[in-house]
């Protein structure tokens, strides 16, 4: 008993590196599958609360920006209204009937801390459970795609950019609607990979890649980027593509976040399918 | 250690882990250099720190700055990982008493040489460290590798520079 007090005595150095490094190691690991839990939820508000006061200040700094892309975003909203179009027919705009239903809503939010230098990159953004955001709602600013919700605490939400090695990004040709999928495998954060493009498909420079309403997350039709470069490999059956991305991911001010209101149903149709 | 030492080295450890949570983190050079810099507490620690303590004291720091980046356990596996390797670099390095005079390893006690050996071999165990579990898989070793590599550069000059003002060479 008392050697092994001494053998431990003696060693005590690498057993408290062993042990400090497997906690720090099970931290790392588990982090990545409870994003939910308690210690990271408590992080998640301290950090929160100090991020946002000094994105309070750096906000200065990029007023003339954000001035601008609210006015863009204006326009935009004012062409949508019902008085911008000319009515041929007024029922189209007044008709309560039951054919047409709100699908996505938007709540706006804004990003308080953000990084594109990491080969996993977070968003954090100031709305959480509290305003009705959950997993996996996807996040967007403008009509351009930014990422999804990993995490919700009651006042912050927690959002993996595109930019990250697990995200995988369902798009298509704006051309001709055929399915790729969209990654980033690190380094310059304005190229990502487009990977498995059919072999058939005849791709230029400059083609544009969209979201494809697939994976419900975003809504169809949100530009991803364009087509900056492809090889054409020949001896496999898919090609690959470079995209250059749309979304400027080191100058996000405000973004929003998208509801999906049917996706519960399309889940449970899914579910009960399974099940069969 | 006196109390003196102590309070110098927690008001080091406030203004590093804020430093790298506010600014540093925020810098992105080419798409390959973030610098680290927050590991300059762990190299000024005093020669005499307790062992314990200085693994103690990594895991802490590494745990601060990781609350900031949301990546819990990333850099505090690479701070222990540092920390722990200390000790030994310091006796490898070391030929003799001579070479461990004043309280904490500085450039101007040491010598340019005997600093150099010292910050770049621990700076680079902590990079790779980081980077490595950041990634976790080998299909993007060899860009990995200049990340590492840049990156140390960058900190460790970051390191210099920060000698150079705090004890400037002579009197």
């Amino acid at each position: 008993m008392r050697n092994l007090y001494v053998f431990f005595r003696k060693h005590y150095f690498y057993f408290l590196f062993l042990l400090l490094e497997t906690i720090s190691l099970i931290l790392l690991f588990n982090y990545n599958e409870f994003q939910g839990s308690a210690i990271y939820s408590v992080s998640n508000t301290i950090s929160g609360s100090v991020n946002k006061t000094f994105n309070g200040i750096s906000e200065y700094f990029s007023l003339r920006k954000t001035n601008r892309v609210l006015i863009e975003e204006m326009a935009r909203l004012h062409s949508r209204i019902p008085e911008a179009f000319y009515m041929t027919d007024a029922n189209v705009f007044y008709k309560k009937d039951s054919i047409i239903h709100l699908e996505y809503k938007y709540i706006s939010a804004k990003v308080i801390s953000n990084t594109t230098n990491k080969r996993n990159n977070f968003l954090m953004i100031d709305k959480g459970s509290l305003q009705g955001i959950e997993n996996h709602m996807g996040v967007i600013i403008g009509n351009k795609i930014v990422g999804q919700v990993v995490s919700v605490s009651p006042h912050f939400s927690y959002v993996m950019s595109l930019l990250n090695k697990d995200s995988r990004i369902s798009g298509k040709f704006k051309k001709n609607d055929q399915l790729v999928n969209v990654e980033w495998n690190g380094g310059n954060y304005r190229l990502g990979q487009v990977k498995e493009i059919p072999k058939h498909i005849v791709m230029e420079k400059g083609d544009t890649i969209i979201t494809s309403g697939n994976s419900n997350i975003f809504p169809e039709g949100l530009i991803i980027g364009t087509i900056s470069g492809f090889n054409n490999a020949l001896d496999e059956n898919f090609n690959n593509g470079e995209i250059l991305f749309s979304t400027d991911f080191n100058s996000l001010g405000y973004i929003e976040v998208v509801v999906d209101l049917m996706r519960k149903e399309k889940e449970e149709l899914k579910a009960s399918f399974k099940t069969q | 250690m006196t109390s003196r030492t102590v309070f110098f080295n927690i008001i080091r450890f406030f203004f590093l882990v804020f430093f790298q949570a506010l600014i540093l983190n925020r810098i992105n050079l080419g798409g390959y250099i973030n610098p680290y810099f927050y590991i300059y507490f762990i190299l000024l620690l005093p020669f005499d720190t307790p062992k314990w303590m200085l693994l103690i004291a990594a895991f802490i720091l590494g745990w601060s700055v990781d609350i900031f980046t949301n990546t819990i356990g990333l850099n505090t596996a690479a701070c222990v990982m540092m920390a722990f390797a200390r000790p030994f670099v310091i006796t490898a390095i070391s030929s003799g008493p001579e070479s461990l005079l004043g309280d904490t390893p500085s450039l101007k006690n040491q010598g340019l040489k005997w600093f150099l050996y010292y910050s770049i071999i621990l700076i680079v165990i902590h990079h790779f460290t980081l980077f490595y579990l950041e990634i976790f898989r080998f299909s993007e070793f060899m860009t990995t590798f200049i990340r590492v590599l840049s990156s140390s550069a960058f900190t460790l000059l970051l390191v210099l520079i920060s000698e150079y003002i705090l004890y400037p060479r002579g009197k």
